[in-house]
Formats: structure tokens, sequence, C-alpha cells
């Protein structure tokens, strides 16, 4: 085990394998957004409240979703990098904050188009939409932190720190609708067992669609990964004759 | 693992449980500032001072509202099924307000306990259906009544 983890660390043979796993990752990802997408828009029931506005939940909730995972991965990514001083994980966790940014934005933006038309505000200060700002901010410090120390290894170290400090944020976001009392519903029951909360016409498509998004996120991330790898090992005999080679 | 690795884990896993503990206490001591509306149970036991701003969530009580014929003016009653405070708002409501329906309004309380909102948002729970399946859990009797469990007083 701890020889396959090192031979992980190594820029080049995440950089090969990567490549190997790509087609595998973006046919079925490619396959699940059209189904998903055509699903919720064209053939899912208008809800009984919100009528065809309950569409927006089908982009909301997978973006919403995956935006918790940035932090925790960069976490894991940053106590890598400051115990085993493994490259690969600092360049992960690099790579991460930006994209991190974009998807907590995005769950942000269709929230607030969601709760402009249900609620009757775009935003309000409550537990929930509150985290997640909070979040938003920690991720562009994250990459503010790293754009302002120029040496690699000192921005790799400070940004590890503030990335698991920033986990705490994601307990308080995923938590702010049970501990307080919010504007913001607490998550749905989506569970097979229980079909008078949620029935399956609902919630199928809605798992498609959150398996697209993280699909499209492994993608995103694994793709950003080998930009930097050739960039950070840009000297490297390796990579060098793979430029060349093509 | 290296001894070296192992105390670099063992400060880093310390201090990320120190920081999470204090967040917690500091987040525990806040509930009530961070909580974003008051009940009507807590306004109706004088929790609140006249003339604060303040929210209030609960559900519009069924039967209490009526509305005036010749302005936007409404009044209604909001409870969480333990006491109900009476609201008046004039203005546009959210397209979910109806009565049953749980919401969350901002505004005073005056002297006679009456709740004057400058603003009434909608809270909806988190169970969605299309009308056919609620007509179909309504005639089986299955209640699916919209009841976000923050609004509601735990019955004691």
């Amino acid at each position: 085990m701890w020889l396959w983890f090192s031979k992980l660390g190594s820029p080049k043979w995440f950089y090969e394998l990567s490549g190997r796993w790509l087609p595998w990752l973006v046919i079925p990802m490619a396959l699940l957004l059209i189904v998903g997408i055509v699903w919720a828009l064209l053939f899912v029931p208008p809800d009984y409240q919100q009528g065809n506005t309950i569409r927006i939940m089908y982009i909301h909730v997978p973006f919403a979703s995956i935006s918790l995972a940035f932090f925790p991965l960069m976490a894991v990514a940053g106590t890598i990098t400051l115990v085993w001083r493994m490259k690969l994980a600092d360049m992960v966790a690099k790579q991460a904050a930006p994209l991190g940014a974009w998807f907590t934005a995005l769950a942000l933006a269709s929230g607030s188009i969601w709760g402009s038309d249900i609620w009757g505000t775009w935003w309000i200060w409550d537990g929930r939409l509150t985290s997640m700002l909070l979040q938003f901010f920690l991720l562009i410090g994250v990459i503010s932190l790293r754009s302002a120390l120029e040496d690699t290894d000192a921005a790799a170290k400070a940004c590890a720190v503030l990335s698991i400090v920033g986990c705490i944020n994601v307990f308080v976001i995923k938590f702010s609708v049970d501990w307080w009392n919010t504007l913001h519903q607490p998550a749905g029951d989506f569970s097979l067992s229980d079909e008078a909360a949620n029935p399956p016409e609902v919630w199928v498509p809605l798992v498609i669609m959150i398996v697209a998004i993280y699909l499209f996120f492994a993608v995103s991330l694994i793709l950003s990964t080998r930009n930097e790898i050739l960039q950070r090992e840009r000297r490297a005999q390796w990579v060098q004759e793979l430029v060349e080679g093509h | 693992m290296k001894p070296h690795r192992q105390k670099k884990l063992g400060i880093i896993l310390f201090i990320a449980l120190g920081l999470s503990v204090s967040v917690g206490l500091i987040l525990y001591a806040m509930t009530q500032n961070i909580n974003l509306f008051y009940t009507p149970t807590q306004v109706a036991l004088g929790e609140v001072d006249v003339g604060q701003r303040f929210r209030i969530g609960g559900m519009v009580k069924e039967g209490s509202l009526v509305s005036a014929d010749d302005s936007l003016q409404v009044r209604f009653e909001t409870t969480d099924y333990v006491h109900a405070v009476p609201i008046q708002y004039e203005g546009i409501l959210p397209d979910l307000f109806r009565e049953g329906q749980g919401i969350v309004a901002e505004g005073t309380v005056d002297v006679a306990g009456v709740f004057h909102a400058s603003r009434v948002l909608a809270k909806h729970d988190e169970n969605y259906m299309s009308q056919e399946v609620k007509a179909a859990l309504d005639a089986a009797g299955v209640d699916t009544e919209n009841h976000p469990t923050a609004l509601v007083q735990p019955e004691s």
C-alpha cells in the first residue's frame, strides 16, 4: 500500500494514468449530463407548490453538494503536503481552489435565482447562505494567499494550513439548517423507502445530475492538474520528450 | 510511518481538533444571534422588546387571512401551533403565500402584540412532488402538509 501511495505521488505516473482514465470519465459524464438536463428540463412534472421553478433544483443541488467537497479535498491534500511533502498533492490543491470558487459561485447564483422566485428575496443572511458565502471568500483567500507568496514551498504550506482551517466551515454549512432556524430548507430525504417524502420521479433525475456534476468536477480537476504537472515539471526529461514528440 | 512524520500529523490533528472545538463553542454561544427568526411562542412570551426590529417565523394560521378590498393591506396570524401572533402587512406577498404555508416576516411588534411587517418571505419544506402525486397522497389520507420543522414547536 505504501508503495502504491508513493507511486501515486509521482507526477509522471499520475499524468500517464490519468490520461488513460479520462475517456472513462468523460463519456459517462457527457451521457449523464445530457440525460439529466433533458429529463430535468422537459420531463420532470411541475411541483405542486413551485411549478416549473423546481427545475432550478437540478442545477442548484448538484453544484451546492459538490462545493462542500473542495475544502475536505484541499485539507487532505494539504495534510499530505505538510507531512509527506508529496508534490502532486499540492498541485491538486492548487488547482482545486479556483475550481471550488467557481462551483461555490454557481451554487450561490442558482440559489439566488431560485430564492428570488419562491421565497420572495434573492438574498438573506441566514445560517446556510452566509456560511456558503464565507466558503466563497475563504476560497478566494486561498487563491490570493498562493499568488501572494512567490516561494512555491512556502505557498504550499500556507495554503495547506488555511485549507485545514477552512474545513471547519464545511460542517457549519452542512448542519446550519439543523442547528439554527433558517429560511433555507433542510436537505431533502431522497431515500428509496420513504415514498411519501419525495417520489422517484423527483429524485431519480436529481441523482443523475448529481453523479454527472461529480464526474464533471473530477474531469475538470484532472485536466487542470495535468496542466499544472506539465507547468511545474517542465524541466523534467519526460515532459520535454512529451512536448517534442508532438 | 517515520516518527517525525507521525509527530507532524499529530500536531496538525491537534490544531484542527482544537480549532473545531473553539469554533463550535463560539457558534453555540451565538445561537440566538444566528437564528434567523423568533417563533410566535417567543414573541407571545415577550422575549422581544416593543419597537425592536426582528424577524418572526411561523405558519400562516388556517382561516386567519383577511385582505382589504381596496388596498394591498392584509391581516393574518402566524402560529407554531402553540401560540399565534397577528401580523399586519401592506405590500406584495410572495406567490407561495397562503394559509397553512410557512413564512418569515420582518418588522416590529407593538404594545398590543400585533406584528407590523415590512417584508414577508415564503418558506417551503424539503419535500417536492407533482400535483398528481400530491392529489393521490391527499386522497389516500397521507399527511403531506408543508410544515417546515423549524417553524413548529415540538409538542411538549
